[in-house]
Parts: structure tokens; sequence; C-alpha cells
């Protein structure tokens, strides 16, 4: 569709101009540049991660004491349940895609991803979705019903008005973000490799990519099932959970973790693929056991299909079901398991260099292990019978998702910054940020395990005095702002930063993969010459290459440099042009949502923008025909 | 053991695969439990894929009078009442087959590049394991209460 | 085939690595997730079916020789639009437009059978919102008519693109990705035919009444 041969034959009348600078609020509104598009999925999710940590405090403010009443019950439905959607998918998922965008094409060696537009839908699809389920607080009632939503709670009989109208409404639309996300980073890894980078050369970070890309297309459609059955339960009064027509709101229960249980292998995978590159780098050792790596994350993206139910242990499946998914369960942490000691075999006898990256990365392993342990006491279904619904479980998964997946984000933060900026971040501050963090969190959620263990139930707004609790909830409400503290001092760290500006080489940490080898940030087209790929880690073996004949020190200084962008004549490097049609139909699907729940001329006014902005996406031509070359 | 052979040859010879295009011959050299009756099919299957490794329009008309009867035999199926106790097994039978035709001739799996048989074949087997699981769930919720 | 995305002049290096075509290999990967998603529906379904608790039961409702016509109608536009694909691959554009003009045609008509068939039920009392058999069917049968009619909308446009001369053997691709969403349609309706309609049909209230009803 935007191969036209004669865009002067037909094309949709333009009603604003196409953008075509490279500067101002155009320039950012229509870029197709991956590059672009990840930091403003970075700054967009990282704005959500504010957000939902202030939910977050909130909460714990509310618990820190018993019987206290700061926080109304109502209100306090509504901060656990956007604080888990908004965690889930406003930032772990967005983040993992921030980096997805910026690191792929260059680690494969393209200059951008197979379908630059597509991304940019995604992009705006994801911002606009995020802007409409979180509308729901103007309102005055946001969601409710837990950021998994069970029926017959969320049903419109026992939970009226719009709030988990929007909640499903957000959840779908986001989905098609991340499908459209999914959909073209495998098309980008499998058929835009740089030559020679066959599969088995490629970065962990890519492979993890691939897999967890598969795992987002088939597990969001299920999603996108399950929320368009509650939409007609809600909205146009179908049966699908209805006990009273026969309806079983179990099978929400099934629906929503066939998705689910994927989505948790979705939010770590890209996590362990990020650490998978940073350790390396600084053990100054390759990584030990890829091609077990690889294979281990294939398995858990393949085996976490067949576990969903390990949700639903106390809902009364009976025994045979829960043995079966025990047993699942059980087997899938032998290829996590893998992982881990391959990451530990990378440590072994390296030259260890504890840049702030690499704090964060061997705290993730640490974090991810101990959630990893108490997931295991999870899957033995007797025991998980007296842990459902407890603490316990919200310190398992905080442990993995907060402890393992944002610590690897952050490490990876700190890793990439200077690819992505040109400049460092701050060493010490970032130190500062590790501590505090790994001492707020863990002080925050190690208590959750005892409480658990102790009865302490989730999801209550308050407890009783004589329960013994308090002093572990106050301990956890402590390690909160120790966290939100550690995340200021983040953010001070890239103010400073940037105005400090202490600059990045394009290989500041002498790294191994392919990116590392443009210079910092990367132009616009990243490569002046598209690599020939002969090794994994290739970018390492072009700078060392008697490491290849077996000398065991590497050369004092490295055969190969940085690529040198001083001399390119940029006319022979064509990139797609800008294109504004993704921001419409991004803003047209999320005015079509929110129409559902107020009123049709809004889903009109929203389907006809998704229309006109489809037609003339398909029949605007990649690049504009004309002489000069940016 | 050579009939087991015969069967499940790994090298193209199998007898109950379609001959690639750009391979078809009109006259197949190994011995199979069939006789000439698969022969004969089969240097008709290549003359009418012209042997050229591009399908004529024949080809996909004979492709939809065969789905076109399928569907009559199913609703014949369903008509006549003595058959009802074998419904449901050939009426997912008779889909498959269809659904089979389509994906692999109208669109084209069967002469294209393997990557997309083995996107599309991955997608399908997990979502049919999928549902299958969920429907055994729902159908002994309780087993063993 | 060339990157879609990243126009290609002069001796500019491509990455293709595996010589597919990026458009096809997105629509097969976007094809495996419809699966999925259809499959849950079906799944749905499926579980549901014989648990209805009340209301029009499908023995009542579903008219098989109707439905046989609208499915043969819709499997007869697979041939239409592999033939119109093929002719366009030959350049024989009078042919080419006149299948895909079929195709339409035939799109349209198994819509107008899909919207008779809904308002008929509507009279008898079946909705969605009457019983589970009314939630499951109705979704069903009404996303994969959303699915029929975009796919509708998407080949008028290839046809006014080929009317307009923006559609030739060069970048066929594009209908041909249009073809494989047709047929994947076309496909999910086998499945939908034969599950919802022939398996189903017979479903009433089976003898004795609901087993969680009382008098059991």
């Amino acid at each position: 569709m935007s191969s036209i041969i004669n865009p002067k034959q037909f094309q949709i009348p333009r009603i604003f101009p196409r953008p075509m600078s490279h500067s101002g609020i155009w320039y950012w509104l229509g870029t197709v540049d991956h590059k672009k598009i990840g930091t403003m999925y970075g700054i967009v999710s990282f704005f959500w991660f504010i957000m939902g940590g202030i939910e977050a405090l909130l909460i714990r403010v509310q618990l820190s004491h018993a019987e206290a009443d700061i926080i109304s019950p109502e209100l306090y439905n509504q901060l656990f349940t956007m604080h888990g959607t908004t965690m889930v998918f406003l930032v772990v998922m967005p983040l993992s895609a921030a980096f997805f965008n910026w690191l792929v094409p260059l680690q494969i060696g393209a200059r951008d991803v197979a379908f630059p537009r597509l991304n940019a839908l995604s992009l705006w699809v994801f911002i606009f979705g995020s802007i409409l389920m979180n509308i729901s607080w103007l309102t005055g009632e946001a969601p409710n019903g837990g950021w998994f939503g069970y029926p017959p709670n969320s049903t419109v009989q026992f939970n009226p008005g719009n709030g988990m109208t929007f909640w499903v409404l957000g959840l779908n639309v986001l989905g098609v973000a991340s499908i459209a996300a999914g959909l073209n980073f495998i098309v980008t890894i499998i058929n835009m490799r740089a030559p020679g980078m066959t599969m088995m050369r490629m970065p962990v970070f890519t492979w993890m990519t691939l897999i967890t890309s598969i795992l987002i297309v088939l597990a969001l459609p299920v999603l996108a099932v399950a929320g368009i059955q509650m939409t007609g339960d809600r909205v146009y009064g179908t049966n699908f959970f209805n006990s009273e027509a026969g309806g079983d709101p179990i099978f929400w229960q099934h629906i929503f973790w066939l998705f689910g249980h994927p989505e948790v292998y979705i939010l770590i995978l890209p996590a362990m693929g990020m650490v998978s590159e940073i350790l390396p780098t600084f053990a100054r050792k390759p990584l030990f056991g890829y091609t077990f790596i690889i294979f281990s994350g294939a398995l858990i993206g393949f085996m976490g299909w067949f576990v969903w139910s390990h949700h639903m242990f106390t809902v009364g499946l009976g025994p045979a079901a829960n043995t079966a998914f025990t047993l699942s369960t059980m087997l899938i942490a032998i290829p996590t398991g893998v992982k881990i000691f391959n990451w530990i075999a990378t440590l072994w006898g390296g030259s260890i260099k504890l840049t702030t990256s690499m704090l964060f990365s061997i705290g993730f392993i640490a974090m991810f292990t101990i959630g990893g342990l108490s997931g295991v006491t999870h899957a033995i279904s007797p025991s998980d019978a007296q842990q459902q619904d407890t603490y316990y479980v919200v310190a398992h998964f905080h442990y993995v998702l907060f402890g393992g997946a944002i610590f690897a984000i952050f490490g990876g933060l700190y890793f990439w910054w200077p690819k992505f900026t040109g400049y460092f971040l701050n060493e010490k501050l970032g130190i500062l940020n590790f501590i505090l963090m790994m001492i707020g969190f863990n002080l925050q959620f190690a208590p959750m395990h005892w409480l658990g263990l102790d009865g302490m139930p989730r999801r209550i707004y308050t407890y009783a005095e004589n329960m013994g609790w308090e002093l572990s909830n106050l301990a956890a409400t402590i390690g909160g702002f120790l966290i939100a503290i550690s995340v200021l001092i983040f953010l001070i760290n890239v103010v400073i930063s940037r105005i400090n500006k202490k600059l990045a080489s394009g290989d500041p940490w002498d790294a191994r993969t392919l990116e590392w080898s443009i210079s910092s940030p990367p132009p616009h087209y990243n490569f002046v010459k598209i690599p020939q790929v002969e090794h994994i880690d290739d970018w390492w073996y072009k700078k060392y290459p008697g490491l290849l004949e077996g000398s065991p020190k590497q050369n004092k200084s490295p055969n190969a440099t940085v690529e040198d962008t001083s001399n390119v004549d940029e006319s022979k490097i064509h990139l797609p042009d800008l294109s504004y049609y993704p921001l419409f139909v991004g803003i047209g699907l999320s005015l079509a949502a929110l129409g559902v729940i107020y009123t049709y001329a809004l889903v009109t006014i929203g389907l006809i923008l998704v229309f006109w902005g489809c037609i003339g996406w398909s029949t605007e031509p990649v690049n504009e025909p004309h002489k000069k070359h940016h | 053991m050579s009939i087991l052979k015969d069967l499940f040859h790994y090298d193209g010879n199998g007898w109950w695969r379609i001959p690639k295009t750009s391979e078809a011959q009109a006259n197949p050299v190994y011995e199979h439990p069939f006789g000439k009756f698969i022969g004969v099919f089969k240097g008709f299957l290549s003359y009418i894929t012209s042997g050229k490794g591009h399908a004529t329009p024949t080809y996909y008309w004979v492709i939809a009078m065969i789905l076109g009867i399928i569907t009559l035999i199913e609703v014949w199926w369903f008509g006549v009442e003595g058959l009802r106790y074998l419904l449901v097994p050939s009426m997912l039978f008779f889909s498959i087959v269809k659904f089979i035709l389509v994906v692999a001739f109208f669109m084209h799996l069967r002469f294209d590049h393997k990557l997309y048989s083995t996107v599309f074949v991955t997608c399908m087997v997990i979502g049919v394991i999928m549902f299958s699981l969920f429907l055994l769930l729902s159908a002994f919720h309780g087993l063993g209460n | 085939m060339s990157n879609q995305g990243v126009t290609v002049h002069h001796g500019e290096e491509i990455n293709n690595s595996t010589g597919v075509s990026n458009k096809k290999l997105l629509m097969w990967v976007f094809l495996g997730s419809d699966v999925m998603f259809f499959g849950t529906f079906i799944g749905t379904f499926m579980a549901y079916r014989n648990k209805s608790l009340n209301g029009p039961y499908p023995a009542d409702t579903l008219d098989i020789p109707i439905t046989s016509i609208s499915t043969f109608v819709l499997l007869m536009s697979s041939l239409g639009i592999v033939l119109a694909l093929h002719y366009l691959k030959e350049s024989k554009m009078g042919l080419a437009k006149f299948w895909l003009f079929l195709v339409i045609i035939m799109g349209m008509i198994f819509i107008g059978f899909q919207v008779y068939e809904f308002s008929h039920f509507a009279h008898i009392g079946m909705t969605p919102q009457a019983n589970l058999f009314g939630s499951t069917f109705f979704t069903l049968t009404s996303l994969h008519g959303a699915h029929v009619s975009i796919g509708i909308l998407w080949l008028i446009f290839l046809l006014y693109n080929e009317y307009k001369g923006n559609l030739t053997s060069e970048n066929a691709v594009d209908l041909e990705m249009a073809g494989l969403y047709w047929h994947f349609v076309d496909i999910v309706w086998i499945v939908i035919f034969a599950l919802l309609y022939l398996i189903t049909a017979g479903d009433g209230v089976p003898p004795g009444g609901l087993p969680w009803t009382a008098g059991h």
C-alpha cells in the first residue's frame, strides 16, 4: 500500500501538510524514527512509573498503621487497581518497548524497523490508551476491581458506574499497541538482520525481544477477547459472566490468566535480555552458555502457556487440575534456573567492574532468585492454598517484577544512557540510587513474606490493631518512601548529568554488540555502512581479533573504532519521511473507545479518524518525491 | 519395514506427498501400496499445475470445486438423521479438510517459503492446544473433589 | 522484495535475511495472532454449549440451508480473490478487476445474509442478552462479520487503486496481503460453520431438562 507507483494520481487530500522539518513539535508528533519513538516510550512510561509509585505510596501510607482512615475504602480499591494496572501495562511493558525500539535495529545492524509508521502507531495508541484509562480519575470513578478485574465483582450488577468499563476498554486499546509492536519486531528480527548475522549470532537481548514479541502477539488477543466479553457484559448486557443466565465467572479467570501468565513472561524476558548484555560487558567475559540462555528463554516462553491455572488453585478446579498445574509450574523453574546459573557462571572468574548498571544487574539476579523461590512455593497447590490472596503473593510478584524487571530496566538505563544521549549518567548518584533502592525495596517487600504467612490478606484497606502486623507494615511504608527517594535521585541524576554533560564516546564501556560500534548518540541513519557480521559479539571480535586465535589477553588498543560520521554522503541514504497518520489513528482509536462509554457520536468521530488515517497512510508514499535530500 | 519406509519416506518419495511442482514427474519411479492410481492422480496434479512452479487458474477452479463438493457433503450429512451419531467427528473432519485445502493452496502455503508455514502452523498448534486444554478443564471442572 | 519502510536507491545495501517479503510475513504473523483471537471466542462458545438456562435454543433458531448458501458464497469468494491475484500478477488487468469486483460483491452478499439472519433472530427473541447461546453466538459471528466488513472496505480501496493504475503486477504483494486476510476470514467461517451451525444445530434443551434445574 505504501509502494504506490504514481502518488500524483491518487492521494487522499491532506488537511495538514506532511511534516518535513527535523525539529519542533511536528517532528516529534510525526517521527517514524525508532530512536525517537523509543525515547518517547521511555519518557511517557517513566511518567506513569511515577504516577504508579504515588499510588503505591498512598497505599503504604494508609497501611502504615492499623485502622488508619487516611484513605477511604473506595479510594483504596481504586488505588491498588490502578497501581497494578499502571505498573504492568503502562510502565514495565512500554519501558521494555522503549528498549526494543532503541536497541533492536542497532543490534541487528538495520537502519530502522520493518514498518516504521506501524511503530509510530504503537507509540501513539499506547499514549492515548494510557490517557484514556487514567481519565477515569477525573470522573471520580477510577477502576476499582483489581488489576485482574474478576467478575462478579466487576460486573455491572455489583460494580455499576464507568470505572471498570474504562479499565477494560483501556486494556483493549493498549492491547492493539502491544500487538502492533510485537508484529513489527518479529518481522524486523527475522527479516532485517545484517548480512552474516544468523539467528544464533544475534545478541541475547534481540533474542529475548523476539520471544517476547511472539508471546505478545499470541497472548494479547486472548486479553482482547476477555475485554470484549466483559465490555459486552457491562455495556450491552450479554451473559458471558452473568451467573443468573448460566454464565460462569470462572471463565473470566481462565481467559484472563491464559493471557496473564504469558504476560508475566512478557514482562520479565526483556529484563533478562538486558542483564545478559550488561553482565558480560562488566565481567569482561563472554556470556556463559549463550545457546542455553536462548533456548531456556524460548522454553520459558513456550512452557509459560501451560501454567495459567496456578493463579486459580483456590477456585475449586479439583485435585486433578491442580496437580497438573503444580507439575507444569514447577517444571518451568528449570529453564529459569538454567539462566540464573549461566549468569552466575558469566560473573565467575571475570574481572568485575561494579558500575551502577552492573550493580543493578547483580541485584536483579539476587532479587529475582528470591522472587522465583517464593514462586516455587506458590507452585505447590496445597501450600498455595495458604498463600493465595495474602501478602506473600504480593511479596513474590514484587520481588520478580520490581526486583527483577525494574532493577534490570534501571540497569539498562544506566548502561545504554550514553548511547541514547551521548553523555554519562553520574556514577556516584547512580550508586546512591542503587543502594537506596536496594535497601528500600527489601525493607518494603521482605516483611510482606511473613505478613502473608501470618495471614494478612491482600486488598484490604486496613487491619485490626491486635494482629501484630503494625511493625512490619510500618517498615514496609518506610521502605516505600526510600524507594521514592531513590527514584527522585535518579531524576536528579538525569537533570544534573544533562547539565554537566560528561560526553561519552561511541563505545564507553568497551562492550560487545553492534550498537556500540556507532557514535553516541547514533546518527539518524544508524550505520554509515551496514556491518558484515562474522561472529556472536561481532563488535568485540572486530576490536580484539586476537581473542579468536585463542590468545588470552586482548590487544591493548582495539583494531576497530567507532564509525566516523564526518564524511557521510547522506544523499545515498534514504529513510522514511515523517507521517502524522499514525498519530491520528491513535487518537481515533482512543476516542472511539471513550465513545463506547459516553456517546456513539464519539465512536463515529473516532472511527472516522481511524478510517481516514488508515487510508491516508496507505496512499502516502514512504518518501515524498522531492529533489533535495535532507 | 519397506512399506513403512515407503509411507514415511522423508526424501520426498512418500506416496501421500503431493509433489513439489518444480519436481513433478509424470511417472513416479517408486513402488507403493496404492498402485497406479496414485501415479495417475499425481500426474494429473502436475499437469494442472503446469509443472513449472505456478498454479494455473484451472488448478484453483479444481480446488474450489472440491471445496464446494465437500460443503455439499457436509450439509447432506447433517440432513441425514441416521448419520447424526457421527455428526461431530464428520463435521470436524470435513472442516479440517477444507481448512487445509484453503490454507495450503489458496493461501499458497504449500508452495511458499517454509517460514510462512512455520509461523502459521506454530500459532495454530498453540491455539488448538490451549483451547482444547481450556475446554477439557471446563468440562472436568471439579474433578476429584 | 524491497524493504517496505526503507526506500532503496542506487546500490544501497538491503537487509533481507530470509528472502521473504516483509509485508507477507507481517500478514502471516498477524493471522497467527488472529487465530488466538478467534480461538478464544470459539473456545468460549464450545464451553458454553448446552448451558443456556432458557430462551431460544439452537434447535429453534439456526437455519442451516440459508447459512449453507452464505458459506458457499464466501468459499467461492476465496476462489475469486485467488484468481484476481493471479491475473494481476500476469497483468491481465481487465480480468483482475472483474474478479476483485466479484469478490467484493460476494462479500457483501455474505454480510447481507448475516444481517438478514440477525434480524430474523431478533424477531424470534434471540438476542445477545437473551441467554448464553445468544451472547456467545452473536459476539462470535459479529466479530467475524466485522472482519469481513473491514476486508470488504480494504478490497474496495484496492479495486479503486487498480482503476487509478496504482495497483499493478509490481506491487501485487498488496493484493496478496489482502488476499491472505480474506482467505483467513473464510477459513474462520469454515470452522464457525462446522462448530456453531452444524454441530450445534441439534442443541435444544436436553431431554429431562438441564441438570441443575428443578426436578433433578
